[in-house]
């Protein structure tokens, strides 16, 4: 089916079939579309339909809160059911040369294992290598539940033929309560992506800010991945901040210990508990890593107290954590807003 | 040029916001900063947060969503915002606070930043035009004298012909500049055709004359051709591309 996309600057057409979304035919096209979350909760891809027909995946999607008109729509939720034509508001451009280009896969769920009570972790083995940027993630479709849910890669690999995830438990939440099912290992998945701008390269040339809230950790555990391969630490400061409530909710310390071993001059990690104090334990079983009692914007406000020249910041976790980080960055830290990366998913 | 009653000052926090509701159904957006305010319209230009939401510090505002930013001073985005905010002429008398509505050339993204005389002399030029629904205001291959900055409406340009057309963008805020060949040496005629879709006021202006006002000013001249340049990249490739 023939899609054509009228945007500010000039017109883009492209095939998508039946069961894809618009969105997602248009990113694998190289059409770089306006989105964030690309799974119905952030908004940015709305268009509206000029002419064609196409089912609405998901009517009662959050992101539809941002749509002004009854002809508008989540690209990220349709599919054509003939040729179609929207129209988006901004200007749209093909994707950068350098860029990596999402597509479609398939992949196997293996060594699913819980972490702590509410987190587990588990690998996809892909059908095909992806090649993807640290910070990234990909949107997975699980048998039996319709829709796609965004999860950022934990791992980073050059071609990658398996990819790691986090997920955390929500009650009521259909997928992560799917995927915390003993029952799943082998399980085959359907995938897209790699999907968000947020990402690092090592010639970025900049110390790296890293702060993560919860499961938000993952992407930033892929980019501090990256930066270890590439000896970045060498030469730029990294400075982790990873907020959870408890020392019980903590994990992956072991991975983030082994990082500051590597790199005991420029990287600092400090581990955040929004409710309990740091118990002596924490201290005794991760020297490496500095603990502290507070929400991680403010334990990372105090920490990048004099260090925030030349700094890049990445940020992940529940929305309220990340736009607290924002303001602290902004406000407090003054920096600007081109240092600010995170990929908005509500 | 309507006036409109926005709030009292006391109002307006110490280099604060405040949105108002003002007659005629409008919200705008009222910003201390210092002894001096100013108003906005209330929205974000991106995606429909209000701006009264966002941080602002007495001279940047940020839209929280997405990190747009201006400078309150004059609406001019900064760093990742791709739009201008439209400004209304603030009026004081004692506590209360008045917007005026823009002209379209106040707000022209070409015209940003140019002297007062210069400015005066440009809208000495200009001739307002009302279109309906449908007008064609140029085709491809008509001579390309004149260039327009869009009051209200919406136009839309093709570039091709017959069969083989392809939309190729469309104007919808006021101030936006198009017809640029104009403008342009060795560009004497038109490249797309530009079509109102919805009843449109324009501005029509004689690229010649607008160029030899300008060559009496050259720093506004070289503002308005590192705008223009501007303008035209972004049609071309994403900003910040290499």
């Amino acid at each position: 089916m023939r899609i054509q996309i009228n945007a500010r600057n000039r017109a883009y057409q492209f095939e998508a079939q039946p069961e894809q979304r618009v969105l997602y035919a248009a990113l694998a096209d190289g059409i770089s579309l306006p989105y964030e979350c690309s799974s119905g909760t952030c908004g940015t891809c709305r268009a509206k339909l000029v002419s064609g027909e196409i089912t609405d995946t998901w009517p009662e999607a959050p992101g539809r809160r941002y749509l002004r008109h009854p002809d508008e729509y989540l690209m990220c939720q349709c599919r054509p059911r003939g040729d179609c034509t929207f129209e988006v508001s901004s200007f749209v451009y093909a994707t950068d040369p350098g860029a990596c280009v999402p597509a479609f896969t398939r992949g196997v769920i293996r060594n699913l294992r819980r972490l702590t009570g509410d987190v587990a972790c588990f690998d996809v083995e892909l059908d095909a290598p992806c090649e993807y940027d640290a910070g990234q993630f990909m949107v997975m479709e699980v048998p039996g539940i319709a829709g796609y849910r965004g999860y950022s890669m934990v791992n980073f690999e050059r071609g990658a033929r398996a990819l790691r995830f986090l997920v955390k438990k929500k009650p009521g939440g259909g997928v992560s309560e799917w995927l915390f099912a003993d029952s799943i290992e082998g399980t085959t998945v359907d995938l897209y992506g790699p999907l968000g701008s947020a990402v690092f390269h090592p010639k970025l040339g900049k110390n790296i800010l890293l702060i993560g809230g919860g499961s938000g950790i993952a992407g930033m555990m892929s980019i501090l991945a990256r930066a270890c391969q590439e000896h970045y630490f060498e030469q730029y400061e990294g400075h982790m901040f990873f907020g959870v409530r408890t020392f019980d909710d903590a994990f992956c310390l072991d991975e983030l210990a082994a990082c500051k071993r590597q790199f005991p001059e420029r990287l600092s990690i400090t581990v955040a508990f929004s409710d309990d104090d740091v118990p002596q334990a924490a201290r005794d079983a991760y020297p490496e890593l500095t603990f502290e009692r507070g929400l991680v914007h403010e334990v990372a406000s105090r920490g990048m107290q004099g260090r925030t020249r030349n700094v890049r910041a990445y940020l992940a976790g529940p929305p309220p954590a990340v736009d607290a980080a924002i303001r602290m960055l902004l406000l407090e830290a003054k920096l600007t807003t081109d240092n600010i990366r995170y990929d908005k998913f509500s | 040029m309507t006036r409109r009653f926005a709030c009292q000052r006391s109002e307006v926090p110490s280099d604060g916001l405040k949105e108002c509701a003002v007659e005629g159904n409008l919200k705008v957006l009222i910003a201390n900063s210092g002894d001096e305010y100013f108003a906005y319209q209330a929205i974000c230009p991106h995606q429909d947060t209000p701006l009264c939401e966002g941080l602002y510090d007495g001279s940047v505002l940020t839209c929280h969503l997405h990190l747009w930013q201006w400078d309150i001073r004059n609406g001019a985005p900064i760093g990742l915002a791709e739009a201008p905010l439209q400004r209304y002429q603030v009026e004081l008398e004692d506590d209360s606070i008045f917007v005026i509505d823009p002209t379209a050339l106040d707000v022209a993204e070409l015209f940003t930043d140019l002297p007062q005389q210069t400015l005066h002399d440009v809208m000495a030029l200009a001739k307002r035009e009302e279109h309906a629904a449908a007008t064609a205001l140029y085709a491809e291959g008509d001579p390309a004298e004149d260039f327009f900055v869009l009051d209200s409406g919406r136009v839309e340009f093709l570039v091709g012909r017959g069969e083989r057309s392809s939309p190729a963008g469309f104007m919808l805020r006021k101030g936006e500049v198009f017809g640029w060949n104009a403008l342009l040496e060795n560009q004497p005629r038109r490249i797309a055709k530009a079509t109102c879709i919805e009843n449109s006021v324009t501005l029509r202006i004689n690229g010649r004359e607008a160029i030899a006002i300008l060559e009496r000013d050259p720093a506004s001249a070289y503002r308005v051709m590192r705008k223009l340049s501007a303008l035209i990249s972004r049609y071309v490739s994403p900003p910040g591309a290499t």
